[in-house]
């Protein structure tokens, strides 16, 4: 019995290590290609430490075209975060409270850009093309499109920061203090929901930030269209472009989940806070 | 109806930025060159090179898929069985949850330098006699597709399928030792069984999830061989006129693939809650 389960820990630890060398050695294997300037063939135990140098991605920096598909790539960031956030707060405060029926339907509606992936949607944007120059033509009506790509992560995370308050006592007691409708989104409901809100924003700029597909039909220059041409003429750069861009995901993710952290541990002590003083007598 | 005003900004938002847009793609499928409704263009998208595309690109989907479904369920029973130390399981979950969303062109440039001709490994296995290249294998074909698509498929199972096993009550397992039964009769007849929804519709989604990959797929493989990739061809503009209702008739057999996967899954997750809700 007891070998037994021994052997079945060490079945599970197995898997967990097997698992840890399959995710970490592509990682590896990329940054030390980006870094050290070894040849594989040359590559032993004298020279591991040989070659390190960040200045493939000093050298990315000095060119223009880098700087350019950056600011493309914040400024995309950017607006695609704002319009998530105008259009999906009002819309998922208003299911909320008046038609709570609808749910499964916007659900469901925000989950479509699934069933319509992005080589598809690019498709249906090239044929739209010729009849809407004046939107299409600019950089930044990749907007719209990256917001939708962006849909089932961002209504998902403000959808929950709704369900993790309660949001009609929240308004109602608003309202009775003469707020409108404005004061109460601009003064109750964004402070309250903050981190479901910082959890969407950074889950657009990630999105936005490893979007590649309608960038490179339509040939707009962001900054994974920029890693892409940079690794065609300086290999090393564009995969040490790459780590950057998979740190700074990471940093993101991580972000998410203090943001979401931290705003559990505050409830908690809100709700101690308030049971002590139902409990101290008047 | 009057509550129903409400979504209207949203609902004109997801009408003109995705439903017109796929909408347009059935238009163009669905059109004959010389303007007229025809389906020419729509059955050229599944015969001759296209269907060839098709066949490769749900061989590898749904290898990749399988991969996902075994790899991310074990790997997700045994982080939620590992009691100690506590923060293996977190660390799992979290990683997972960037992992999941890790397509894109990293991903590709990750696999090159560890199993691409003069990757790291590659000449690891060399040094010991084995040669990588020798059979069928290349970050293009099935095989390496399958490898690479398994980065974000397996984190993906794991998030599906977490809840699932966490949901296994120990009593349905105390209740089957007690009735006599064995580890296997417990997975044999209770586990796998109000798992199989869920695992299922991981089946779908990770199928569906390999089978719109374009950014990975495109440093990988050359143009022509999988379904996204002939569709960024056609989309080019480097093909003739009347050719490129071929590609919109590409694009809108894929989203009906993408819209029976998604549904399925849709259907099973519902299945799936009625156990495990």
């Amino acid at each position: 019995m007891n070998s037994k389960g021994g052997q079945r820990r060490l079945g599970r630890h197995l898997i967990l290590v097997v698992g840890a060398i399959y995710f970490a050695f592509p990682f590896i294997a990329m940054a030390r290609f980006a870094f050290q300037n070894v040849q594989v063939f040359n590559l032993g135990r004298a020279t591991l430490f040989d070659g390190w140098s960040l200045s493939v991605v000093t050298n990315a920096f000095r060119e223009d075209y880098f700087w350019e598909a950056l600011r493309l790539s914040l400024q995309l960031a950017t607006g695609t975060a704002l319009l998530t956030l105008f259009i999906l707060v009002p819309t998922a405060v208003w299911v909320h409270l008046r038609i709570p029926r609808a749910r499964v339907i916007v659900e469901f509606l925000t989950v479509l850009p699934y069933v319509i992936p992005a080589i598809a949607l690019v498709a249906g944007i090239v044929v739209i093309k010729p009849h809407a120059r004046w939107f299409l033509n600019s950089d930044l009506s990749l907007i719209p499109f990256y917001a939708v790509l962006a849909l089932p992560f961002t209504y998902r995370s403000i959808d929950a920061g709704l369900r993790a308050i309660d949001l009609r006592t929240l308004t109602e007691a608003s309202r009775s203090l003469g707020a409108g409708w404005n004061t109460t989104l601009m003064r109750v409901l964004i402070p309250s929901l903050k981190s479901a809100l910082i959890s969407s924003t950074f889950l657009t700029i990630a999105v936005v930030l490893g979007e590649y597909t309608i960038a490179d039909v339509l040939l707009k220059r962001t900054l994974p269209a920029f890693m892409a041409e940079y690794r065609q003429s300086d290999p090393r750069g564009g995969y040490a472009l790459a780590v950057m861009s998979l740190l700074a995901t990471t940093l993101l993710f991580a972000g998410i989940g203090i943001a979401t952290r931290s705003k559990t541990r505050r409830s908690e002590v809100t709700d101690e806070s308030s049971l002590k003083m139902e409990e101290t007598p008047t | 109806m009057r509550d129903y005003v409400g979504l209207l900004p949203f609902l004109a938002f997801l009408f003109l930025f995705l439903l017109v847009p796929a909408y347009s793609v059935f238009q163009q499928a669905l059109k004959n060159p010389d303007g007229s409704f025809g389906t020419d263009a729509f059955r050229e998208a599944i015969s001759g090179q296209n269907f060839q595309a098709f066949k490769f690109s749900i061989t590898f989907s749904a290898g990749a898929a399988i991969v996902g479904v075994v790899a991310g369920t074990l790997l997700a029973h045994a982080a939620s069985s590992v009691e100690r130390p506590r923060w293996i399981k977190n660390l799992v979950t979290s990683f997972s949850g960037v992992a999941a969303n890790m397509g894109g062109l990293p991903l590709a440039f990750m696999f090159l330098s560890l199993l691409g001709r003069q990757g790291i490994l590659t000449k690891i296995l060399e040094y010991f006699g084995l040669d990588l290249y020798a059979g069928n294998f290349g970050l293009g074909e099935v095989s390496g597709l399958i490898v690479v698509y398994s980065y974000f498929n397996i984190p993906l199972m794991v998030l599906v399928t977490l809840p699932a096993i966490e949901g296994l009550r120990p009593a349905w397992r105390e209740a089957c030792v007690n009735l006599g039964g064995t580890g296997f009769t417990y997975w044999r007849r209770i586990g796998l069984p109000v798992l199989l929804p869920s695992l299922l519709g991981g089946f779908l989604l990770l199928f569906a999830n390999s089978f719109s990959a374009y950014a990975t797929a495109q440093q990988l493989t050359d143009n022509s061989k999988i379904v996204p990739l002939r569709i960024g061809f056609f989309l080019g503009g480097d093909v003739s006129i009347g050719e490129d209702a071929v590609g919109y008739g590409l694009a809108a057999w894929m989203i009906i693939v993408m819209a029976a996967s998604m549904g399925a899954y849709w259907f099973l997750r519902r299945r799936s809650e009625r156990w495990l809700g």
